[in-house]
């Protein structure tokens, strides 16, 4: 044993003093100590782009907290976003955009012209036209049409601004949705809402500024990145909250940490931390002491907001919400509370609208249904429960998937398919917004007879971002980040607001 | 031939610069050398080969003017300075030499010929850079001041001022389309810098057309160019004014084509034009319904702003371009009637104050009706009654008031009749008994008591 133990202290002090030696400095720290060299020569190639260098004078209440809030360029007319997006991409022609002219042509063979120089994700050879499977009504006093699959939402179709002809140039689910919510079909850039809360920062503090809520099932194709937060801060990526179990991950102590144990933890951690900061003035130090404040603080508020126990019966049974479980109904819910309590970018996903007709969960009489039934009563109960509260004048809620559906059956395989589903189409979809500053009761473009494409008042996905944008006060075109020499855009170098859909 | 030609013309911007080289080389060898007259021998063979060299620059400059396609009048100043110089150069050469062919060019001091020796190489240089870089090349960096007092015209932005009143009599074209052209069109379309060949700066201009003809037809918006092009998808090369300048908004594009389909009158107003009021409410002055009075004010201090947020209580500067506030106490469930004070130094810049679920009561009334700028006001979730709310009434601009699940009683409601500018008021989860009363004062303030309910419907719980 004693050999051991002097073997051991025999090869520690070997070693120490070859670190010690001249031969190692020379022959195994050059690499490091160039890499040292480089980085200083390349950080200074560029003078002009290099940020004032952070001092004790010069640095903002923003330094010190991230989410602190900020005045936007010009007055918005919402304060929060609560953003409605069905994964899979939902059929148009059987929610929304009522095509009597294809109900017609159901059957028939899809004119070549349309087919030619067209990418479809499924679709082989010709495909035959396909009505849509469900009835539509002109509903409210804007007589906006809508359709059998969603009886409630006419009680609101007053209140929406419908946009007919979106399209994308994505027709893959995952793009799709990273165009969808960053702007960029391709990974690395900020999400809708981390460009919200980064511009704006967010009142309550002690909430996250951006909440993402999803309704179990699959998370998106896209990842977490349709709510990451690129090359923004990560301190502004959305913090995704599970209505069952503990809403954040790693929220709750561990067994056998008190509250006053954790807050005795932070102290000594923020003591330290403050120590640290009057020697080096460094403002992130503090940030950070910000941070563990913040999460203290969180672990109260997140499952008191996050908690829908708590919320009267008649509200329950209005959004139809399932406690317990993973539902869609459940974060509309929980959206409306969290917006009531501050909080600036809710992002709520659904998933399963992939309805390609492979099978009855996917079909358009049967799948799709279902899960329009499983959306109809909690939006249409979200949209009346932030109006009678009067947030719904400072809320903006938009709704779409990440493209829409062919007006032609899906024909997989070159082959007649057991149900009725539809292949993803990006050049024309439905979405709609509703809120503050949105003209109630509008109807923004229009499809060709069959829903193939926009023949008016086409608007993009940038068009979209940049009115979402322009509802929380900022010209698209001059909120800016910038990362890697440039200034970045959400909406890059394109958008327009859709005005036609603003009051 | 033709290759050698092309390629010996392209070489001009490069052979320039020799003759240019020696003779202010010779000319700053002249000055040197004025006392002690070393390099007698050296400096007209300077000149001599500023000469040759200048000559070399004529050829190839004679071969680029062929090649190129540039208009003779464009060139002919560079082109004859140009030649003046190569003869000039020569014609110092024979001077500094000392051969004596003509007594009058002895009897001129050699200061006066170096001098026009130094003109005719500036002047020659000068004009061939405007032809490569252009005309207001040098001038461009210059602030706008220094080239209007140099009296270069510089472009500008003409305002379009329609409002409700004026907008029947204002001019459809001098008013409107013209600044819309103005604006979007001529800084490339001018006497100037005729891309295309076309003018859009005049009438005339835009009636001629350009070179491939008319821009415009009458009554046919959709066959006239000058539409056409604004209108197709900016990735199209067709597309005007071209990527990367500042493009027409749709509403601009719409009211050129209106203007053409009505037969592109230059003369009379938008009434006698007939067209709609719509095409030009996108002119119109911006009216918004802000959340804010429509007034200046003074900023509050940041030292005060400072302090109140130092008692919980959230303040937010509603936007960049307005000094008013929000303040909330959405972090300070505590604040009471007492804690009111503290918001009086900036009580003239609140428009927006979120008093909701905190402990305020009837008694806030009177303290409030000091925030002259209130506009949105939130009670929700408190014990306000309503007692004294008629306190409120000498806010002129308050338009909202946000009463859900707070203690208030329908005994006051009608005290909101005498409320100027209110126009919303929320009752959801209140004390209200009655909910008959659903507007006063004519529809003004609508009122809102909630409790909508989504009846249950057979297909709920039908699961295909």
């Amino acid at each position: 044993m004693k050999d051991l133990i002097d073997k051991l202290i025999q090869e520690k002090l070997a070693r120490e003093t070859e670190a010690k030696t001249r031969r190692h400095f020379i022959k195994n720290c050059a690499q490091g100590l160039g890499g040292l060299a480089l980085s200083s020569i390349f950080a200074g190639c560029d003078p002009l782009s290099s940020p004032p260098k952070k001092t004790l004078a010069n640095f903002s209440e923003r330094d010190l907290n991230p989410l602190a809030t900020l005045a936007p360029p010009f007055s918005s007319k919402v304060k929060s976003v609560i953003y409605l997006h069905m994964a899979g991409a939902p059929s148009q022609l059987e929610m929304f955009d009522y095509k009597p002219e294809l109900q017609k042509l159901d059957g028939q063979d899809c004119p070549q012209s349309l087919l030619e120089g067209k990418k479809f994700a499924f679709i082989k050879g010709t495909p035959k036209l396909l009505g849509s499977q469900a009835e539509f009504k002109q509903e409210g006093e804007s007589g906006n049409w809508v359709s059998s699959y969603m009886p409630h939402f006419k009680k609101v179709v007053d209140d929406v601004a419908f946009l007919k002809a979106v399209h994308t140039d994505q027709f893959n689910h995952g793009p799709a949705q990273l165009f969808m919510h960053t702007g960029s079909a391709r990974l690395g850039r900020p999400s809708i809402g981390s460009w919200a809360t980064y511009g704006l920062g967010s009142e309550n503090q002690n909430l996250p500024g951006f909440v993402v809520l999803t309704s179990g099932g699959n998370t998106p194709d896209a990842g977490k990145s349709v709510w990451g937060s690129g090359f923004l801060p990560s301190v502004y990526q959305g913090v995704q909250c599970r209505s069952k179990g503990d809403p954040v991950l790693y929220i709750e102590d561990p067994d056998g940490v008190t509250r006053d144990l954790k807050k005795s933890t932070i102290d000594a951690i923020n003591k330290i931390n403050k120590q640290e900061y009057l020697k080096y003035a460094d403002p992130e130090i503090l940030a950070r002491i910000n941070q563990y404040e913040m999460a203290y603080r969180m672990q109260i508020a997140v499952p008191e907001v996050m908690n829908i126990n708590s919320e009267p019966e008649n509200i329950k049974e209005m959004y139809g919400v399932e406690p317990g479980k993973e539902s869609f109904a459940n974060n509309c819910l929980l959206a409306r509370k969290l917006v009531e309590d501050g909080v600036r970018f809710v992002q709520l996903f659904d998933w399963g609208w992939d309805s390609h007709g492979n099978a009855a969960s996917v079909s358009l009489n049967h799948g799709l249904r279902n899960k329009c039934r499983e959306i109809d009563r909690p939006i249409t109960a979200l949209i009346l429960d932030l109006k009678q509260r009067g947030l719904l004048d400072e809320t903006l809620i938009v709704w779409g998937g990440e493209f829409g559906r062919t007006p032609m059956q899906e024909n997989r395989g070159n082959k007649k398919m057991a149900f009725k589903g539809r292949d993803h189409h990006g050049d024309a979809f439905t979405m709609w917004m509703a809120g503050g500053g949105i003209k109630k009761g509008a109807c923004h473009g229009k499809t060709d007879n069959i829903g193939f494409s926009g023949v008016e008042g086409r608007v993009s996905v940038h068009d979209v971002h940049a009115t979402i944008l322009q509802q929380l006060g900022f010209d698209h075109e001059q909120f800016t980040y910038e990362f890697q020499g440039r200034p970045f855009r959400l909406t890059d170098v394109e958008g327009e607001v859709i005005k036609e859909i603003l009051a | 031939m033709d290759v050698l030609k092309q390629l010996l013309g392209r070489l001009h911007p490069l052979l320039v610069h020799l003759p240019i080289g020696f003779i202010v080389f010779g000319l700053l060898m002249q000055w040197l050398d004025r006392k002690k007259n070393e390099y007698d021998k050296l400096i007209p063979v300077v000149y001599f080969w500023g000469g040759i060299s200048a000559i070399a620059a004529c050829i190839t400059g004679y071969l680029q003017y062929l090649g190129e396609g540039y208009a003779f009048e464009t060139i002919k100043w560079h082109l004859w300075s140009g030649i003046a110089t190569a003869l000039f150069s020569f014609l110092m050469y024979f001077k500094l030499s000392g051969l004596k062919f003509s007594t009058t060019l002895t009897k001129i001091p050699i200061v006066v010929l170096s001098a026009i020796c130094l003109l005719l190489i500036s002047f020659t240089g000068h004009q061939g850079g405007n032809i490569t870089h252009g005309e207001d090349y040098l001038i461009e960096p210059l602030p706008n001041s220094i080239k209007s007092a140099l009296g270069f015209e510089i472009f500008e932005i003409k305002e379009i001022h329609l409002t409700d009143e004026n907008w029947e009599s204002a001019l459809l074209y001098d008013d409107v389309i013209q600044p819309i052209i103005n604006n979007k069109c001529v800084s490339c379309h001018n006497q100037k810098k005729s891309k295309g060949e076309l003018l859009l700066h005049t009438a005339e201009g835009i009636l001629k057309g350009g070179e491939s003809g008319e821009v415009m037809q009458a009554n046919n918006a959709a066959n006239s160019d000058l539409f056409v092009r604004m209108k197709l998808p900016i990735e199209d090369d067709n597309h005007m004014p071209p990527e990367g300048k500042t493009q027409p908004t749709k509403e601009e594009i719409k009211l050129v084509g209106a203007w053409i389909d009505a037969g592109h009158p230059f003369e009379g107003t938008i009434k006698e034009s007939g067209l709609e009021k719509d095409l030009f409410l996108s002119f119109f002055p911006n009216v918004e319904d802000n959340d804010y009075p429509d007034i200046e004010i003074t900023a509050a201090s940041q030292d005060s702003i400072i302090a109140i947020e130092k008692t919980g209580v959230h303040i937010d500067i509603i936007s960049k371009t307005s000094n008013f506030l929000s303040a909330s106490c959405i972090n300070k469930p505590d604040f009471s009637d007492a804690d009111f004070e503290s918001l009086l130094p900036i009580k003239s810049q609140i428009a927006r104050l979120d008093l909701g679920n905190t402990q305020v009561t009837d008694a806030i009334f009177n303290k409030l009706a000091l925030l002259s700028n209130l506009t949105i006001l939130k009670l929700d979730n408190t014990s306000i009654s309503g007692k004294n709310i008629e306190q409120l009434a000498t806010l002129k601009n308050l338009k909202t008031i946000n009463l859900t699940a707070s203690d208030f009683n329908g005994e006051y409601l009608n005290q909101f009749s005498s409320f100027e500018k209110l126009q919303q008021i929320y009752l959801y989860k209140t004390n209200v008994v009655s909910k008959e009363i659903k507007s006063l004062k004519d529809g003004q303030i609508q009122i809102d008591y909630g409790g909508y309910e989504i009846p249950p419907l057979p297909s709920d719980s039908i699961v295909y």
